[in-house]
């Protein structure tokens, strides 16, 4: 490819050809101060703070969107474009209510971190002294119109990134505000605060309620992660302080989600307000006493080994890592001989398994079949709307009630699979996200698209891909149970189903985060850690593997999924390898198609 | 060589940035070899001399016409003015009151509050008339070094005077004496 060459500040620079000047002066490790800019949205030059000299240009041009051409001589820091920069900040500055001491975000604003780089000492035009609302509709976070200077990146963000078209602006000049649809409080918006606009926020606008306060950025760890909230397996940056986790951050540089998140992965989990088991309990009596992990496993360990393999079951959630879910089959199937085993959540059926959800963005026809990805897999929903905004057309092979049915060209039931099949046969990059909703007949007809189309299962609960190659969902019944054996982990579930069927006199072991009606039944719990404090890897719904990362200490004397299992298969005589690092690896042979 | 002299004074100030001034610590007494503090509002002289001074130092906000006559004065008999403090460069806490109003801010603080009985608001016109908006002292008089901080750190009041009595004109400030949050 010829590279565009240009020069910035004297220094030769070569950039691939469509470059703004930013990109090219980025490439060369030039700073150029930005704020309306942001990697991930496309550049606006609302802010005027890349303003650079061009030789040739009559006046200052922002190096965002300025596009780079052969030979240009570019200034980034000359007197007349450093005035003009003083300028722009004297100007925001000026407008709405910017005194840094009581704002949430100080130490961290990029407004003010420009204050300091331009050497700001005092305000050079009288400040705006009319008041604006605060708005505090929404649950998780805030937005605080004194503190926005209209860079526009959480509009961008809602549009370009989660395709939702929320957020606006209405009025002009100084009269602008960001509004949600048509000048409507948030939380009576189209809003569905997945927090993107709140993660590209450069200043104290929007206010994240449940971290305001705790912390500056220096004085926190931010532990890269994968999310444990749905089959997506979205990168994540948890962010703590003394052993706490303050917020959830979408991690940029994610292969999946590169940066957004969804309400469920980036807030619900820290307000989830369940009961923890923190202690081994076993029961003595009928009553459940706390005890230690080694007389609690040596329980286990005698009921699972009193009871023949034919009456012995395994249910497991696939809110699991990889790891924890191969033990459970590495012990119970192939040690144990056990055949009895199940999963809390169905699994879809693999129709083909060339596919990824990257490919949703290349389409331009997209089957939605048997899954509401809206509910289930929001990131994903976020991919199809994004796709349907660059002209994709959208079938919903469902209820009415799909949360896609908006954005849909055709809305079609389970049994006109075929007008849909005929359809994306015409198109030229046909995509089929499915779900355990699909009937036979439906996944038959798809198959016909054969080498085609891309097709994704969106599978239900989180690690539902793994557990389903690991063969972990065998049919189940409770009832041919007299030994159970139970991994809830941290999955929200009454288990009224189960425990309707489970024998009186069955001996169950649940091992669980929290107490539920489960828990309740059982005759020894295993207290388990929760996803910000336990270390293993996760299969996403595309088949791919990715590290999860342990950022606080378990709660109690909680322990990660698989060590529970380990102890345990140790407690029974069996060795199925000991450290993190083998089991990730056993485990990811163990899932990798054949 | 004749000592260089400072005064100080506070206008809609806590006193913090005085206090700042007091945490220079030892280097106070380096300071007074070369200066002399002739009047401020912590010692018993309270203003400045009739025949003026090197360097004033004034911290606070313009909040009401008391303020104003004291910047002036303060204006008048000094050859460099220094705004320290967030109050004196930009309002500073002050300034919140600019959200609410002047007559608000007055009802609130004395007829309003949980604890009044009777309240009244004061008007004797001994005392200075609250303006209806509170600034930084740059609004009413010209000013030739602004120190931001709430309160600045001593460290930058001593290497801002110590530059002055090197004869350095203007005081550049390095980036690690800006603290303005």
């Amino acid at each position: 490819m010829a590279m565009v060459n240009l020069t910035i500040n004297g220094q030769k620079v070569s950039a691939p050809p469509g470059s703004t000047v930013l990109q090219a002066a980025q490439l060369a490790n030039i700073d150029i101060p930005t704020l309306c800019d942001h990697p991930a949205l496309a550049p606006l030059g609302a802010c005027r703070m890349c303003l650079v000299e061009i030789k040739g240009q009559r006046n200052l041009q922002p190096a965002c969107t300025f596009p780079t051409t052969e030979g240009m001589d570019v200034q980034t820091e000359s007197p007349r474009v450093v005035v003009a920069r003083k300028f722009v900040l004297d100007l925001l500055f000026a407008e709405r209510n910017h005194y840094c001491m009581y704002c949430e975000m100080t130490g961290d604003c990029e407004l003010q971190a420009l204050g300091y780089r331009y050497g700001l000492d005092h305000w050079v035009y009288p400040t705006y002294t009319k008041r604006f609302p605060v708005d505090a509709t929404r649950l998780y976070f805030l937005m605080d119109h004194n503190r926005c200077i209209l860079c526009r990146r959480c509009v961008r963000a809602c549009s370009e990134l989660v395709a939702n078209h929320t957020l606006g602006v209405r009025q002009r000049g100084a009269e602008s505000m960001i509004q949600a649809d048509m000048n409507v409080p948030f939380g009576e918006s189209t809003c569905i605060s997945c927090g993107t606009c709140l993660q590209v926020c450069p200043t104290g606008a929007l206010v994240d309620r449940r971290s305001a306060f705790m912390g500056r950025d220096i004085e926190t760890e931010h532990t890269k992660s994968t999310c444990s909230h749905c089959s997506i397996g979205c990168g994540v940056e948890m962010v703590t302080r003394s052993g706490n986790v303050l917020r959830l951050e979408g991690d940029w540089d994610a292969p999946v989600n590169a940066g957004v998140l969804c309400q469920a992965g980036r807030f619900d989990p820290l307000y989830d307000e369940r009961e923890r088991v923190t202690k081994p309990l076993v029961r003595k009596k009928g009553e459940l006493k706390e005890t230690d992990w080694d007389t609690a496993l040596q329980a286990v360990a005698k009921g699972m080994k009193g009871t023949k393999a034919q009456k012995l079951g395994v249910l497991a959630s696939t809110y699991a890592t990889n790891e924890a879910l191969y033990l459970l089959r590495k012990l119970f199937s192939q040690e144990l001989k056990v055949s009895n085993l199940g999963l809390l959540n169905k699994v879809a059926p693999v129709i083909s398994d060339q596919g990824s959800l990257a490919d949703i963005a290349e389409s331009d026809i997209i089957l939605v079949v048997g899954t509401n990805p809206v509910n289930d897999q929001p990131v994903a929903s976020f991919f199809v709307k994004r796709a349907v905004d660059k002209g994709a057309r959208l079938i919903v092979v469902d209820g009415k009630d799909n949360g896609l049915v908006p954005f849909a060209y055709m809305n079609l039931e389970m049994k006109e699979i075929n007008r849909a099949v005929e359809l994306a046969e015409r198109a030229e990059h046909p995509m089929v996200l499915y779900g355990a909703g699909i009937t036979k007949n439906a996944a038959t007809a798809l198959k016909k698209l054969g080498e085609k189309a891309s097709f994704v299962a969106l599978e239900l609960g989180v690690n539902t891909r793994a557990a389903a190659a690991l063969g972990l969902n065998n049919g189940f019944d409770a009832s041919a149970a007299q030994a159970l054996y139970i991994l809830v982990g941290e999955q929200d579930l009454d288990g009224a189903p189960v425990l309707q069927k489970v024998g009186k006199d069955a001996f169950v072991v649940v091992q669980a985060s929290f107490k539920s009606p489960l828990t309740e039944r059982a005759d020894v719990i295993l207290p388990m850690a929760i996803w910000s404090e336990r270390a293993g890897s996760l299969t996403n719904t595309e088949g791919r593997v990715q590290k999860a990362n342990k950022a606080v200490e378990p709660k109690g004397e909680a322990k990660a999924d698989w060590e529970i299992l380990s102890l345990l298969a140790a407690k029974m005589g069996k060795k199925l390898g000991a450290s993190l690092d083998d089991l990730s690896a056993l485990a990811a042979e163990a899932i990798r198609p054949a | 060589m004749a000592k260089v002299k400072i005064a100080t004074d506070w206008l809609a100030a806590c006193a913090g940035c005085h206090m700042s001034l007091l945490d220079i610590d030892d280097r106070i007494v380096q300071l007074v070899q070369a200066v002399e503090f002739t009047s401020s509002p912590i010692t018993d002289l309270k203003h400045p001399p009739k025949e003026g001074v090197t360097v004033g130092i004034l911290t606070g906000a313009i909040s009401n016409t008391h303020n104003i006559e004291v910047a002036k004065q303060m204006r008048e008999r000094c050859k460099i003015l220094i705004a320290l403090g967030d109050c004196a460069t930009f309002g500073g806490i002050v300034a919140t009151r600019n959200m609410v109003g002047t007559e608000a801010a007055l009802k609130r603080a004395y007829l309003e509050t949980e604890s009044t009985v009777d309240g009244l608001i004061p008007d004797s016109p001994e005392l200075g008339r609250p303006l209806d908006r509170v600034t930084g002292i740059a609004d009413v008089v010209k000013v030739d070094l602004f120190i931001p901080g709430c309160p600045p750190r001593a460290d930058a009041i001593f290497y801002a005077l110590s530059e002055l009595l090197a004869g350095r004109t203007p005081v550049i400030l390095p980036p690690e004496h800006f603290v303005y949050d």
